[in-house]
């Protein structure tokens, strides 16, 4: 909106020079800076507008979008200053608020200038009449202003000392930990104890500080709380105020430890001989020896024969009509050696 | 069935009930005995509306004298229809049962716009529009221009209700909104004026939280409901911020424009009538020399304008000389708005308090305290008789005078912040005055003091114990019900990290890293592939989801996902977002699958459901905090700190965490239901994030779910989503999570539920 404003005389506006700045005077009619200069060079001279005498030193910045309220603010604070009667000095409230509108009549008969001649002997005859009250009440503030006067006080107060209060509480903590580690450092420097419970109880003594300080946080509030109980046993007030979190992370349930079972093969045929006596028994005739280079790898012709014998042997008693629970039964036996031969 | 809460018999309309239903049931009853408050925070989807409304029926038809009246307040039309349907459903169950009429009357109350039967008038889409057109036909100084000459237009329906329908009560039985029109239609009856009338005699009320919370509202709607009322926010999980938008105002520029037309139209009318008809006038001004009070308030139609403050601190007083005759009043008005002009031309941002601003106006034009205070009752008052008909055009000119009020009336809780421009766009200048309150307290605080018992209910409220903080009231129950699962139907997961093992977070630090961005989107590519039917992901806001998808973009991330699935995004402007919804919701139901993008705190993330194969996965990537360098935001945190010693940190946790909450219970609407909660960012693994969670969702959050890779994380979707697709019936969820009353009355289960309440 700032760009629309247009100097009526010199028809300038702020789009066009940014720094043009415009003024008012007792008329309400505005003019920009340069041609205030310009028009009143003598000190003096008439509004372009309304052709009433205007003086220089009372050009004033506009302040308002609309210069009529300028105007309007000017006198007000000008009989404001006389008629500054207040709520105490009236015995009804009735008659303060008839006091208020002839107050605002007088204004606003000032700023449309209705019947100039009567307003301004009304604000002589009320000067004259009231000048102890309104010289009293010149060095007196209002009941009203006094509060608000001590309500900006109240607010100040309270802020710098919440920060105060806010950079104390953080200074402390920082003191406390940089206290506590180098009581860490000391003890584990110059005590005989074992260094792990040193560190373990310092841990807890942190834990244990971490736990208080919320606690003292938390104790201004503790004016407004108030826990007991109803007869039927409800609790009145916050539940669960000791606990910081309300809810506490779900436990994950004890699972049983494991154990080890032996797995249980369906053999289903006669153990083959096991592989420490395949030598003895003469089995390698046959086959191709181990080499070097496969040994060295952990390879003996045993393993090999072993399996195949495994293998041979394997399924031989199996018959459609057998029944599961047999077969287990039948090579129960043994099932202590296959269990080694698989493992090896 | 009919059941025995703790020696009430409570009649429940359906044949099966879960067991948390009942331990609801239980402590709502004990909430009741006690005539005190109470917080109850059950999942979604397990019958919150229901339980709450079976138990009060119940206990209003056995305590006539202790409980008349149960006020149910929801957010938004869809949710009041949805209550309205229970109680009807509640209602035919009684019918059945005891054999004869209920005397119970239950009706919805919502604004002109959806109640209006007025053919002329009901056509106007904008709420504000049919307010205004309405108050013009049924205002009662148009009515008695009427009465002189037949053209002037009235609402018939208005004259028919006023000439019959105040002696003829609404007969019991249930109203919803179209039943409460088509009665209207049938009688010829306003249904609007209708509903506020009987509002005071009957049984059962849902409207909307303003109704209760609006000062500005309140004060005209809900004024004779008498003490022994139960009061019930549902989904309140918000409430804190509905309490404080009721009493903060925004004033623009523009508005200030708008309201210096409105001044020059003030002028001329007042000029005009002054010439024609003053009589008028002075008798406003004999009146308000008088200190009287308005007369004509009695007439329910002229209620357009209502003071803004609470009606404890309105002023008992005749309005002060200052702006007794409507010339000075009106050069008043024009003076602050003035005023205010000149505030909103500072360079840098401005924060005061309202002793402050009070001080200031006072030196710079002359305006004292009390006739600020008086200032919207006075405009109410020189409209009225000025009879404008056509209100509209004056709302930023009562917004402008509800300022005033509410700032010389309270000075503490509230705070003013003028900014020049927006923070993300230094350069345009756009000046704007907050008037903000941070007190949530103060707006509720009647509420808690008049009624009873007052319900505070969501399916998302943890962690419980700060709301009694910040609202300042002693709940005499506060509890959290967790679901009942026959199968482990949520899978609540926290991925940390990528598959090259770099930590996924929305930090600041990191948030605009290539890594971060790449990993996001391959979990999303990767979870897109396992899940079948549509997938939910929210981000933390529109500017963040708008910098990922486009180095999606880049990095062919997209490309990726359209293999699999459709895609759809949200955005600011509501209409194309309810075209992606409709969209996504087509693509779901014909099996092709989708993916939406969209934003915490959006409008998805609050009051859409996504139900069964609608939302089979939701993935939160990121914490949802405020955006904490707002000025409002960091005044309120003060506050909240200075007057409540709530830590900063603690409140934006709670407040990201319960966000995060609201988005992933979208996908959980019932017992039959199953969906997978993915939480991208490494911060929800700590302890302070994660015991802020739900009950019901920690409960399924598994310690060895925390720490995940895309990788295992889309392993163990993988394998639950086999152990999910198995055949599901009521028969398997018998016993455990649903309940004959056999079941229910056997020892074991009272055993357990004696438990589990005694447990929280």
């Amino acid at each position: 909106m700032d760009d629309y404003q247009t100097c009526p005389k010199c028809k300038t506006t702020k789009y066009r020079n940014p720094a043009m700045v415009l003024m008012v005077n007792a008329c309400g009619h505005a003019l920009c800076e340069s041609c205030v200069e310009l028009l009143f060079a003598k000190g003096s001279g008439a509004c372009p507008e309304c052709k009433c005498p205007l003086r220089r030193n009372n050009f004033r910045v506009q302040l308002f979008e609309d210069p009529a309220v300028d105007k309007e603010v000017d006198i007000r604070k000008r009989i404001l200053k006389e008629f500054n009667k207040r709520q105490e000095d009236f015995p009804t409230l009735r008659e303060y608020n008839d006091y208020l509108e002839e107050v605002e009549t007088i204004i606003f008969n000032l700023v449309f200038d209705i019947d100039p001649t009567n307003t301004n002997k009304m604000i002589d005859n009320y000067k004259k009449e009231n000048k102890d009250i309104t010289q009293k009440n010149r060095n007196r503030q209002s009941q009203e202003e006094m509060e608000l006067e001590e309500l900006l006080e109240a607010e100040k107060a309270q802020q710098s000392e919440k920060a105060n209060l806010y950079v104390n509480a953080e200074l402390e903590e920082k003191k406390q930990k940089h206290k506590a580690r180098e009581k860490l450092i000391d003890e584990l420097m110059f005590s005989d104890a074992d260094a792990k419970s040193i560190v373990a109880s310092h841990v807890q003594a942190t834990a244990a500080l971490a736990k208080e300080q919320p606690k003292a946080a938390a104790q201004p509030s503790s004016g407004v709380v108030k826990s007991s109980k109803f007869s039927s046993g409800i609790q009145i007030g916050l539940r669960g105020q000791h606990t910081n979190s309300f809810l506490p992370i779900p436990k994950q349930e004890d699972l049983p430890l494991y154990r080890y079972t032996a797995p249980v093969f369906d053999y289903d045929g006669p153990p083959p001989p096991p592989i420490e006596k395949l030598g003895k028994l003469n089995y390698f005739a046959n086959i191709r020896a181990a080499n070097i280079a496969e040994r060295a790898g952990g390879y003996t012709e045993a393993m090999s024969c072993c399996r195949a014998l495994q293998e041979a042997l394997g399924g031989l008693f199996y018959s459609p009509q057998l029944t599961h629970k047999t077969a287990v039964l039948a090579t129960n036996s043994s099932t202590q050696d296959t269990d080694d031969m698989e493992t090896t | 069935m009919k059941l025995n809460v703790d020696g009430l018999l409570v009649y429940f309309p359906y044949d099966y009930i879960y067991p948390e239903q009942f331990s609801y049931m239980l402590e709502l009853k004990r909430a009741l005995d006690a005539k005190g408050h109470c917080l109850l925070e059950m999942p979604s989807g397990t019958g919150k509306t229901t339980t709450l409304l079976s138990l009060i029926v119940a206990y209003m038809k056995a305590h006539p004298l202790d409980l008349t009246k149960l006020v149910y307040c929801s957010r938004t039309v869809p949710e009041i229809e949805k209550v309205m349907e229970e109680l009807r459903k509640l209602m035919n169950y009684y019918e059945k049962e005891m054999g004869m009429e209920q005397n119970i009357l239950g009706l919805a109350l919502s604004s002109r716009k959806n109640l209006c039967i007025n053919p002329s008038v009901s056509k106007e889409r904008e709420g504000k529009v049919v307010d205004g057109r309405c108050y013009s036909l049924t205002a009662s100084f148009v009515r008695a221009r009427h009465a002189a000459d037949d053209a002037v237009p009235i609402c018939e329906f208005y004259e028919g209700f006023d000439a019959h329908g105040k002696e003829f009560p609404l007969p019991p039985g249930v109203y919803n909104l179209d039943d409460l029109k088509e009665y209207g239609q049938m009688k010829r009856w306003c249904p609007y004026f209708l509903a506020r009338h009987t509002i005071t005699h009957a049984n059962i009320v849902v409207y909307s939280y303003h109704y209760l919370l609006d000062p500005k509202i309140a004060e005209v709607v809900s004024k004779e409901i008498s003490k022994t009322s139960v009061v019930v926010f549902d989904e309140a999980h918000n409430i804190d911020n509905v309490c404080i938008d009721s009493m903060s105002v925004k004033i623009t520029k523009r508005l200030l424009d708008k309201c210096s037309n409105s001044i020059t139209i003030l002028e001329t009318t007042i000029s005009n009538m002054k010439e024609n008809d003053s009589k008028r006038l002075e008798k406003e001004y004999k009146r308000l020399v008088e200190g009287l009070r308005d007369a004509t308030i009695a007439r329910e139609t002229d209620m357009a304008l209502v003071n803004p403050v609470l009606p404890s601190e309105i002023l008992e007083e005749a309005v002060p000389g200052t702006i007794r005759t409507a010339e000075h009043f009106v050069a008043f008005l024009k003076r602050v708005v003035e005023y205010i002009k000149t505030r909103l031309r500072v360079q840098h941002v401005v924060q005061e308090s309202p002793a402050g601003f009070l001080r200031d106006i006072h030196t710079k034009v002359c305006i004292d305290r009390k006739p600020l205070r008086f200032s919207a009752e006075r405009l109410a008052s020189l409209i009225r008789t000025l009879e404008i008909s056509d209100l509209t055009d004056f709302s930023p000119l009562v917004t402008v005078s509800h300022f005033a009020t509410l700032v010389s009336t309270y000075t503490k809780g509230f705070t003013i912040i003028i900014e020049p421009f927006e923070d993300r766009a230094p350069t345009v200048s756009n000046p704007i005055l907050y008037f903000s309150c941070l007190d949530s307290s103060i707006a509720i605080k009647p509420v808690f003091n008049r009624f009873q018992t007052v319900v505070i209910t969501s399916g998302t409220l943890s962690p419980l114990d700060m709301y009694p903080k910040i609202l300042d009231f002693h709940p005499v129950i506060m509890t959290s019900f967790t679901m009942t699962l026959a199968r482990p139907c949520i899978l609540p997961m926290i991925v940390s990290k990528g598959n090259d093992q770099v930590a996924m977070s929305s930090r600041y630090e990191t948030r605009e890293d290539t890594a971060v961005i790449r990993n996001y989107g391959n979990l999303l590519v990767e979870v897109a592939a396992a899940v079948p039917d549509g997938i939910v992901c929210f981000f933390t806001s529109y500017l963040y989801l708008e910098t990922i998808v486009s180095s999606w973009y880049d990095q062919g991330i997209i490309d990726q996902l359209q293999r699999h699935k459709l895609l759809f995004i949200e955005t600011q402007d509501a209409a194309e977002t309810s075209l992606a919804l409709i969209n996504y919701i087509k693509a779901c139901d014909n099996g092709r699958g989708a993916v939406l993008l969209s934003v915490a705190r959006g409008k998805v993330s609050e009051g859409i459901d996504f139900d069964h194969h609608l939302g089979r996965a939701v993935l939160m990537f990121g914490i949802p905090y405020v955006y904490t360098q707002s000025r409002i935001l960091r005044a309120r945190l003060e506050y909240l700190r200075d007057q409540f010693q709530i830590k900063e940190n603690d409140f934006l946790t709670f407040d990201a965490m319960r966000h995060a909450a609201q988005c992933l219970g979208r996908c959980m609407r019932g017992k039959t239901d199953y969906g997978i909660m993915i939480l991208a960012d490494k911060r929800f693994s700590r302890a302070d994030k994660r015991s802020k969670l739900p009950k019901w969702i920690q409960e399924h959050l598994k310690d060895t779910n925390c720490n995940l890779s895309t990788e295992e994380c889309v392993q163990i979707c993988k394998r639950w989503l086999r152990q999910m697709a198995q055949p599901f019936s009521r028969e398997d969820q018998l016993g455990i999570s649903l309940l004959t009353l056999e079941q229910l009355q056997s020892e074991e289960m009272q055993k357990k539920i004696q438990q589990r309440a005694q447990g929280v």
